[in-house]
């Protein structure tokens, strides 16, 4: 609109003119200036005496301004964000973590450690800490009191206290810091409250250690304050801004509820703008979230973005479902009380209660505003461990058996064992960290870095690839329950020492630059021992720890500055991946992607591409993930083997045990090999001494319904094995559809399950049950005398030991066989069949009895019996009549030929009957 | 209890049967529902090559077309009953006018080169017939109708003044070219409407030619023709300009669920913006996307002589402003008008007068969010009668040979049969152009948050919501 105003100024005439179209187009312009809040009323800005900053000239101070109406007392001591860590501070001889947040937790990623009191060597001071990582502190907690909770102005300036003292680096001594003189700085309203704060000068008044400073330097930009060499601090008042009463004029009070944007400037890389495509730097640390795992909050489709990323073309869906569906950070990650987000406590109330209508009252929200945000999981954020979980998950906004009806078998079970993520964010497309190795440094003092997900450096020039997160054991923290969820490992490697009071310590940058750099260069015993291929510097490639004479070299300096029991320390520290969700269209939907001998769910991870040697890993110990996959070492590279067997699932297509597959291959093969030889004797014998002809008659054998129901088993038996070999072998049959078999195996089962049921009816209806019932006396005589006939009288055509009738089918070894087969065998694998199939309806059946991890062995072992009796079966029936097919044409027409009683001499034991 | 021989196949049939039917009976259906969108696209028959058939001597244009009525014996007259030649909508009764009035281009005006009465030369050469030079022109004579406009190879054909055949066209060459009529014989008219490539339509211009899928994933990506959509039957086209007509019978309307599925998005949320919002909206998220179209025309500046520029100054014409792949203008629309500037009506000239009005609001249930080209224009008006006046431009002793706006406005006066009291001056009209063509391949559809972030396109209290209907609920 802007452009068509300019095209028609050109030319004094149009003057007027243009400010006739100017009502025209001006329609959609008069918005933008009124998106700020027009219901917070207008204030004074006043300082930490409470005076009128308009009179004092003096930084404002958000505690009395906005403590005016809002309790910022409460406020700051319901804010994680403003803790950090700083409550929970406990320095420790074991471990070098004085808290779980970023005040006093040891990050070996940006490796700058915050020293406790008492250590010998110190690296950070407190103010150091400020001006180091206080572009991530949004002020309040350790910005403003001690390690012991006391106000940081009252600690008297003090060289020898790492709280009151700072690192001169021109005298190279400790020198006394006056916090009363920098100023404190507290939790930062403006940063996260207004449109557009000013984040490049707050940083800038931070790292000059003019931390009382901070937050108003936060408004310059606003016309409220302005950069000014004559005001006190370097900025100046605007008295424009206000009125006569010394409040902010109403257009100046530019205050919001927090914006994306504003939760950008210190986790992620986040990208509003539908138009600009979006870019961004590799493991750029200052945007963290993005950094440590890929995650891109965007509405913009990955194909538009600014990035050079492998098959972009393709992916025309937005970086997060969520943002592209215009949500906002804070409709997740609210305030704990805000009464338009509560959660529905169920659990709080009495039984016979399910709703409480006693809410909190948007005033009284208002006024005490809960800064302590709803919040996941996370591995890697370690402070407020009391909140994890308080955030609502997936399923208390998407009803899964809604959203996978009709497609998904085994919602439930799936439900059971994966988060949402794991299938739902499928791959990160930016690059992540992927190690850090302090053990060694840059001649630039910066760490030797491997990113993943990026061939090279450049995001717009290099090829960005991406990467595919590793699955790991996620426990809520509320509900306890375990699933498979998606993680970045990122491997750090620095050195520990242990002081002469036993702390154990990580070195100090300082120390690493003293024992690796000489000035601006490498140490010439350095440059000795890694220099490769003696070009006098050293890359990355060179720059590893990869044997241990160079291991000793850099001990033993470390060891002449002082340090003992130097050793390397290698940590894997899991990065939760829960943002960059994709919706169903580009969602993990090929059940071979898991169900498969390369299954998705035990993706190894490439966890350091050159690691130091001889280091062990370890996981940080963590109550939300557990690492139950093994580390293993490929050449010069380390890998993160998920192993599902540890978690407990057995995953169809991917599990089997191995010795079930191979014994029922083998008595498979067996009984091929037994009836093979068996039916070479046969026809061997046959032809040396042909079969006597015998009178026969015919007899109706079988009723039409006997023939159906074997048939129909038959048929439903062999397609049962067929389908079933390709759902426990996908890999080996990868061309049929994964669900559609399963679906008709299912289907099968239960025709095969419905036509036994109505056979037994049938059968003792009719009474042919008698059938299977064997008379005990001499029964086990009968067999043997069976047994013997088919080792032996068969070969020399002797009679069949049983006569063949109809009211006596079976001999006594068939009898046998069909009581096991059809009262044991059969009922055994619909069991474990049905048993594993209803583990989708009620998923507690995983519960008993080890589940599916039994189930589904059992149900294989079984299937093997039956495959093998299906071929013992059909070659038997070869032998039951007078001629090899005559078995089989009687079940087909029910009309066999059978050996007239009186063509032979009348059976003994037939007699007896 | 002997069964035939053949019994068994009656059993193997029977087992067949028990084990296919519940397989068939139950098998998992695919979640989403396909449609067919090729349904709903015509067949088109192999023309009949008329090189071999067409023969003869032709003088006029009249000749070529008594020519192809004596096999095509009804086309004539049913070519002279539409609107393509009469240039004129059917009656309509509106509030403002006691009589039935019709609308077009006969009759009426626009913002943009403003009537076509006295400029019949320039005009007519995009009016499907030969010859109309002033309200003489015999409507009922099907010779008068162009077959060729429509039919003829364009390499072979052009039109010139009055809508007769340009100068030096091989009449009898253009004859034996005739099919079915393509792109370009539509684009002749409809890409260069209102003078020039673009002008008028922000949605139809040259680019439409040879379309890449991301301009038009019809006619780029599926290669369609016009008639694809606008299908065609005894000569009547479907598919109507709204600012030429009052009301429009949906039947007589291409509408995108002649082929889609009124729900087709796989994701039921974006399904649950069909009864507000129209594709169009979602799926053309810019106007003249290749080449640039007018959004404003001053006629007050015209007649200077400051060096012409296609795109910003034209002496004869005034100074204008393009835009190119810009956001369309949102309104609620049913398919009809509220309002459509006949002339004689009473101006405001203080306010902007609309030339059309789309109607529609959120409370009328048929209507949809959709998306417009606006043009803003700055045309003659006399100043004592309030009412706009259309001038005499192209036609004989006009503004763009005399460049005097008083004797233009009076002979354009004696064209329209207007009263002119000799006081002009200029207003502000506003014209809405529907846009609906360059549907753009879905990868390039609008997201969620081109709506519904903050600053998102639509203006939510405009439209009539109380604000985003994402939190405040539809209508």
């Amino acid at each position: 609109m802007k452009t068509s105003i300019k095209l028609l100024l050109p030319g004094a005439l149009m003057v007027a003119l243009a400010l006739g179209f100017n009502t025209a187009f001006a329609r959609n312009e008069n918005r933008a200036a009124s998106a700020v809040s027009p219901l917070h009323p207008t204030f004074a800005l006043l300082d930490s005496n409470g005076a009128n900053v308009l009179e004092s000239g003096q930084a404002a101070s958000t505690m009395t301004t906005c403590g005016e109406c809002h309790d910022t007392e409460f406020i700051v001591s319901h804010a994680y964000h403003a803790d950090l860590g700083l409550s929970d501070y406990q320095a420790n001889r074991e471990t070098w973590n004085a808290s779980n947040g970023l005040f006093g937790k040891f990050d070996p990623i940006t490796y700058r450690y915050l020293s406790p009191a008492g250590d010998e060597r110190i690296d950070l001071t407190t103010p150091e800490w400020l001006m180091t990582y206080g572009w991530r502190v949004p002020g309040g907690g350790p910005a403003v009191n001690a390690r012991d909770g006391q106000p940081l102005t009252r600690l008297r300036p003090d060289a020898q206290n790492p709280e009151a003292s700072a690192y001169n680096a021109e005298s190279g001594s400790f020198e006394a810091w006056d916090w009363n003189r920098s100023g404190v700085i507290e939790m930062n309203c403006f940063l996260c409250h207004m449109q557009t704060p000013n984040n490049e000068l707050r940083v800038a008044a931070i790292e000059r250690g003019a931390f009382g400073w901070a937050n108003t330097a936060t408004l310059v930009g606003t016309g409220i304050v302005e950069r000014s060499s004559l005001g006190a601090g370097g900025f100046a008042w605007n008295t424009d801004a206000f009125d006569e009463n010394g409040e902010l004029k109403i257009e100046y009070v530019q205050l919001q509820d927090p914006t994306n944007a504003n939760c950008a400037a210190c986790h992620g890389e986040i990208h509003e703008d539908p138009i600009a495509p979006l870019q961004l730097h590799a493991c750029d640390l200052t945007q963290t979230q993005t950094a440590t795992t890929g995650q891109v909050i965007s509405s913009q489709r990955i194909s538009e973005s600014g990035i050079n990323l492998s098959g972009k073309a393709n992916l025309d869906h937005a970086w997060d479902i969520h943002a592209e569906r215009a949500l906002k950070c804070t409709d997740c990650h609210y305030s704990l009380n805000n009464p338009a987000h509560a959660l529905d406590e169920k659990a709080a109330n009495p039984d016979h209660l399910t709703y409480d209508p006693r809410k909190l009252e948007i005033g009284e929200y208002l006024q005490k505003p809960n800064h302590n945000f709803a919040r996941g999981v996370s591995a890697q954020f370690g402070v407020a461990p009391e909140l994890k979980s308080t955030m609502r998950r997936c399923e208390a906004c998407h009803d899964t058996n809604k959203s996978h009806a009709g497609w998904l078998p085994y919602n439930d079970r799936h439900m059971q064992v994966l988060a949402c993520e794991s299938c739902h964010i499928p791959q990160m497309y930016a690059p992540a960290l992927r190690a850090v190795d302090w053990t060694v440094i840059r001649v630039d003092g910066s760490a030797r870095v491997e990113c993943r997900g990026i061939q090279g450096q450049d995001t717009t020039t290099d090829l960005v690839t991406g990467y595919q997160p590793v699955l790991m054991q996620r426990t809520d923290a509320q509900t306890g329950q375990t699933l498979l969820a998606p993680y970045n490992i990122i491997t750090t490697y620095f050195w520990v020492y242990e002081d002469r009071q036993g702390n154990l310590r990580p070195v100090r940058k300082a120390d690493l630059e003293a024992i690796y750099l000489t000035g601006k260069t490498y140490a010439p015993d350095i440059f000795a021992a890694f220099d490769a291929n003696n070009d006098g510097t050293l890359s990355d490639s060179e720059l590893i720890l990869n044997d241990s004479s160079k291991q000793s070299l850099i001990v033993n300096k470390l060891a002449a500055l002082g340090l003992t029991n130097v050793r390397i320390h290698g940590q894997a520290q899991p990065y939760s991946i829960n943002h960059n969700v994709v919706d169903r269209g580009s969602a993990t939907r090929d059940c071979a992607a898991c169900h498969n001998a390369d299954s998705r769910v035990t993706e190894p991870l490439l966890l350091s591409a050159a690691a130091p040697v001889g280091v062990q890993l370890t996981f940080p110990p963590d109550a939300t993930v557990s690492p139950t996959g093994s580390v293993e070492t490929v050449g010069a590279s380390l890998y993160y083997n998920p192993l599902n067997q540890n978690d407990k699932t057995y995953l169809f297509g991917h599990n089997r045990i191995g010795w079930i597959d191979w014994f029922g291959a083998l008595l498979f093969l067996g009984t091929v090999i037994g009836i093979g030889g068996h039916g070479t004797l046969r026809y061997l014998s046959d032809r040396k001494t042909p079969t006597p002809t015998a009178r026969t008659q015919a007899v109706y054998m079988y009723e039409v319904y006997e023939r159906f129901w074997h048939w129909l088993q038959t048929v439903a038996i062999l397609i049962l094995l067929l389908t079933g070999l390709v759902i426990h072998r996908p890999d080996m049959f990868g061309g049929f559809s994964f669900r559609y078999i399963v679906f008709i195996h299912n289907a099968l089962a239960a025709l095969l399950g419905l036509n036994a049921v109505i056979s037994i009816f049938w059968h003792v209806l009719s009474g042919e049950i008698q059938q299977y019932i064997p008379h005990p006396y001499g029964f086990i005589d009968q067999m043997i005398a069976q047994a013997k006939y088919y080792i032996q009288g068969i070969f020399r055509h002797e009679p069949h030991p049983f006569h063949k009738s109809r009211e006596r089918k079976f001999n006594p070894l068939q009898m046998i066989t069909y009581i096991g087969l059809l009262g044991v065998l059969l009922p055994f694998q619909g069991l474990t069949g049905i048993l594993m199939w209803l583990v989708q309806k009620i998923p507690s059946i995983q519960d008993w009895f080890g589940g599916l991890t039994i189930l589904a062995p059992l149900h294989t072992l079984s299937a093997w019996m039956f495959a093998a009796f299906v071929v013992a079966h059909v070659y038997l029936t070869t032998t039951a009549g007078h001629k090899p097919l005559d078995a089989i044409q009687a079940m087909i027409t029910g009309w066999e030929e059978t050996e007239t009683q009186e063509s032979r001499e009348p059976n003994a034991e037939s007699e007896k009957r | 209890m002997k069964q035939p021989r053949s019994f068994w196949m009656v059993g193997l049939g029977a087992i067949l049967l028990a084990i296919l039917a519940p397989l068939i009976a139950f098998w998992p259906k695919t979640a989403e529902a396909k449609e067919d969108p090729w349904a709903g696209v015509p067949i088109h028959p192999t023309h009949v090559d008329h090189a071999d058939i067409v023969s003869g001597e032709f003088a006029s244009g009249q000749d070529v077309t008594r020519a192809c009525l004596q096999c095509h014996e009804e086309s004539g007259e049913q070519m002279i009953h539409t609107t393509h030649f009469t240039w004129e909508s059917r009656p309509y009764n509106v509030p403002w006018r006691d009589e039935p009035i019709t609308i077009g281009k006969a009759n009426q005006i626009n913002n943009f080169c403003i009537g076509a009465q006295g400029n019949e030369s320039k005009c007519m050469s995009c009016h499907t017939g030969y010859g109309w030079s002033d309200k003489r022109f015999d409507f009922a004579d099907p010779a008068n109708v162009d077959c060729l406009a429509c039919h003829a190879d364009t390499s072979t054909y052009a039109k010139g003044e009055f809508g007769n055949p340009a100068p030096g066209v091989d009449l009898l060459a253009a004859a034996r070219s005739v099919r079915a009529p393509t792109r370009d014989n539509c684009g002749k008219c409809h890409f260069d409407g209102g003078g020039g490539n673009g002008v008028k339509h922000g949605d139809l211009d040259e680019s439409l030619y040879f379309p890449s899928e991301n301009l038009d994933v019809h006619m780029g990506g599926l290669n369609f023709l016009c008639t694809d959509c606008h299908t065609t039957r005894d000569h009547t086209i479907k598919g109507r300009m709204v600012a030429d007509n009052y009301s429009i019978d949906p039947a007589e309307q291409v509408a995108c669920t002649d082929c889609h599925s009124g729900q087709p998005h796989p994701d039921e949320r974006l399904n649950l913006h069909t009864d507000a919002v129209a594709c169009q909206t979602c799926h053309i998220p810019n106007i003249a996307v290749k080449d640039p179209t007018k959004v404003a025309w001053d006629w007050s500046t015209a007649g200077a002589d400051r060096g012409d520029d296609h795109y910003t100054y034209l002496k004869i014409k005034g100074s204008f402003v393009y835009e190119r792949n810009y956001q369309p203008t949102y309104l609620w629309f049913n398919g009809n008008l509220s309002y459509r500037y006949l002339l004689g009506d009473k101006i405001d000239p203080d306010q902007p007068t609309f030339i059309n009005q789309p109607a529609g609001g959120i409370n009328d249930a048929r209507s949809k969010i959709f998306p417009f080209k606006l043009h803003v224009a700055k045309q003659p008006y006399d100043t004592v009668n309030r009412y706009l006046l259309q001038p005499r431009t192209a036609g004989e002793g006009g503004f763009w040979s005399t460049f005097d706006w008083l004797s233009a406005l009076t002979l354009g006066a004696q064209d329209t049969g207007m009263k002119f009291s000799g006081q002009y001056g200029f207003a502000e009209t506003w014209m809405y152009w529907p846009t609906t063509h360059m549907v753009q391949p879905k990868e390039y559809s609008l997201q969620c948050d081109a709506c519904h972030a903050d600053n998102g396109r639509l203006d939510w209290e405009e439209l009539g919501y109380p604000g985003d209907p994402m939190e405040w609920g539809g209508r």
